[in-house]
């Protein structure tokens, strides 16, 4: 058991391993652009009321998503928060589907019974987007045990913020991954403040991952604005849980371009949500300066891995895709009142009592 | 010899644990080992560590491992001692009870949360001797909850609790060896159905777990007196329809219903159930019985006072028909 190790690099990580293709590359850029642009179209739908409900938008930390994601396989389970979309479209879920759930509408993900907080798609391995904070971690860790009696190669990996690891969840999790060496992976992501709370204001630590010492387990930390740093802390663990050498705990940190829920503070065509009170204009200036997206797009085009013409086609291939899933969750039905008495339990309806 | 309530509970979980290559049981200090006629059962030593684990004190981790293993197809057994009943509730009613509906259908939880109650014992004070906590998660809405009065229940209720896809919790009071004999080979009772332990036409009693030793004693003494009592033990608590057709066909025909609680005399199972009655049959004459709403005593002259006893159900019942 190491010290917590700060994945250094003196600049953009560097494609060392024989996945990165041009087409993995930009892959990673397409995912997060795509999470950009549908964090950027549910903004505006809130912005003008067109979305009920309490989206948690995932904008400014689309790298830790995508990295993570990008080094499991289908076989794996992810289990994600209630600022879960970018994992969702990380993992490959299909924008129209996800947009519908937004909408409450029939066809959604979830056929209007989650929402935005709720979307979930079992065939790509999400174990659900969990409205309780710390549940992820819980839930990823069972299914690592799960995986050690089905005895496969599969991982579980966990998404939270860092307001998950406090309450009792994450040492739960952590202590049982430990003892026994779950293929467990535990992502911290660190924006910085748990709903309106500063993470430095709450906590006696500065990196979170320390605490994967109390419990045996290996801790990282990582830039979570940088796709590759955090793909490569990922994959390691990844790979290191698959041969059975047991957990990970690894701290991405990252910033939250936006309020805890909702548009408040933003407007419509301009990035971020500003005077919000409980933090500094400034700060999330520096924070947009350090925006995963263009950074990683100008690494690539400096790599020629793409060119700028091709990066911009991506832009609008992505735009016209948001759009058009904008377009089908629009021209869904609703769900029947009545189907809100099914699926309480696997077979029936529970009985109506406004009669 | 009669097998005991643990007995039976275990020899259900080793043929489904023989059936189902998953079947997975986690636990405290509780070791899942018996000793009976038929031989002794060790499902540690049967199936080994994986899938009969022992468990820090850590019934989050218990109860919520059970919940992810059982999400992706490793069915699970999570087994917690009675004074810590309530810590894993948060993990029943906001996960296990709403994941399946929150996701349109896709998410399910094949498992079981057994819990272990202690009941009104006495010189245990407070956290040790608590009852009704099984009314509780009977309110929320997604779960199944079963609470098996004898052994002969208890396996069959235990085997349909594992073969059932949505999360069962299996309520075991420490209850005597009674009742019909336990068959040695898997059966099922199934979830939802009340058992009439007797049947009479004076007056309705619904009782379940410990309070059953009373009702019993009760009946066999107003029988002395003339009174017939149908006995009802409900055996499931959540989803109640399919009990409660059973209980109002009874009330419908005694007119009278008497129930007897261990659990608190607010907000308890026997609370819904009377309301139910109230609701459906208009006029049905109603007496509840239950411990107050206190937490139990350790001196057992004090614990005697408060809980509900034969005596008490036999004076209730006779003031119902004659009064």
């Amino acid at each position: 058991m190491g010290p917590v190790k700060e994945v250094k690099r003196k600049k953009a990580a560097k494609p060392a391993g024989e996945e990165f293709t041009k087409d993995f590359l930009v892959g990673l850029l397409r995912r997060m652009m795509e999470i950009r642009g549908f964090e950027d179209k549910v903004f505006e739908l809130l912005a003008r009321n067109v979305l009920q409900g309490a989206s948690h938008v995932y904008a400014g930390q689309e790298a830790v998503a995508v990295g993570a994601c990008a080094a499991i396989d289908q076989r794996d389970y992810i289990t994600s928060t209630h600022r879960g979309h970018g994992h969702s479209l990380a993992l490959g879920a299909d924008l129209k589907l996800m947009m519908a759930e937004l909408c409450g509408k029939a066809t959604g993900y979830c056929k209007g019974y989650g929402g935005s907080l709720h979307i979930t798609d079992v065939s790509l391995g999400i174990l659900g987007m969990n409205g309780i904070v710390g549940a992820s971690h819980l839930f990823a860790a069972g299914a690592a045990y799960g995986i050690k009696v089905k005895g496969t190669d599969q991982v579980a990996v966990s998404f939270g913020g860092d307001g998950s690891i406090q309450g009792n969840f994450f040492s739960s999790a952590a202590n049982a991954a430990a003892a026994w060496k779950l293929p467990w992976i535990g992502i911290i992501e660190n924006n910085g403040y748990q709903i309106w709370v500063r993470a430095a204001d709450v906590y006696g630590i500065t990196d979170l991952a320390q605490r994967a010492h109390g419990y045996g387990i290996e801790g990282r930390v990582v830039d979570g604005n940088d796709v590759l740093a955090v793909y490569n802390a990922a994959k390691y663990a990844v790979e290191k849980a698959r041969a059975g050498n047991g957990p990970t705990i690894i701290e991405c940190k990252t910033y939250r371009w936006y309020d805890h829920y909702g548009a408040g503070g933003a407007k419509i065509g301009v990035d971020g949500a500003f005077g919000l009170g409980y933090r500094s204009d400034r700060e999330l200036r520096d924070w947009m300066a350090k925006d995963p997206i263009p950074r990683f797009r100008r690494f690539l085009v400096a790599e020629k891995v793409l060119t700028e013409q091709r990066a911009d086609e991506i832009v609008a291939e992505v735009r016209q895709a948001v759009e058009d899933a904008a377009a089908f969750a629009k021209a869904q039905p609703l769900p029947k009142p009545e189907d809100g008495l099914r699926n309480v339990f696997a077979e029936g309806a529970v009985p109506l009592h406004t009669c | 010899m009669a097998k005991s309530m643990t007995y039976a509970i275990l020899e259900g979980i080793q043929a489904e644990m023989r059936r189902n290559k998953l079947l997975t049981l986690l636990y405290e200090y509780q070791k899942p080992v018996a000793g009976g006629e038929k031989g002794a059962i060790n499902l540690e030593a049967e199936f080994g560590r994986w899938r009969a684990r022992f468990c820090a004190i850590d019934e989050q981790w218990i109860v919520g491992s059970c919940l992810g293993m059982s999400m992706i197809g490793v069915p699970a057994i999570a087994h917690i001692p009675s004074m810590t009943t309530f810590i894993p509730y948060e993990l029943m009613f906001n996960h296990a009870g709403k994941l399946r509906h929150m996701t349109g259908g896709q998410a399910a939880f094949p498992m079981v949360l057994w819990a272990d109650m202690m009941g009104r014992v006495p010189a245990q004070g407070g956290q040790h001797a608590d009852a009704g906590l099984e009314s509780s998660y009977a309110r929320l809405a997604g779960l199944k909850v079963v609470i098996p009065s004898n052994p002969y229940d208890a396996k069959g209720l235990m085997i349909a609790a594992i073969r059932d896809v949505d999360p069962v919790i299996f309520c075991q009071y420490p209850m005597p060896s009674s009742g019909p004999p336990v068959p040695d080979e898997p059966y099922v009772v199934p979830i939802g159905e009340a058992a009439v332990r007797t049947e009479g036409s004076d007056l309705t009693i619904v009782g379940y777990a410990p309070q059953t030793v009373e009702i019993g004693k009760a009946v066999e003494e107003l029988k002395k007196e003339g009174i017939g009592a149908e006995f009802l033990d409900p055996r499931t608590l959540a989803p109640l329809e399919g009990v409660m057709e059973t209980i109002l066909k009874s009330v419908k025909k005694t007119g009278k219903l008497l129930t007897s609680d261990d659990g608190s005399y607010s907000f308890s199972n026997c609370t819904e159930i009377v309301a139910r009655v109230a609701e459906a049959l208009p006029g049905t004459k109603i007496k509840r019985l239950a411990f107050p709403d206190a937490p139990a005593p350790g001196a057992p002259e004090m614990l005697s006072y408060m809980r509900v006893s034969a005596v008490h159900i036999v004076a209730a019942a006779k003031k119902l028909v004659k009064g």
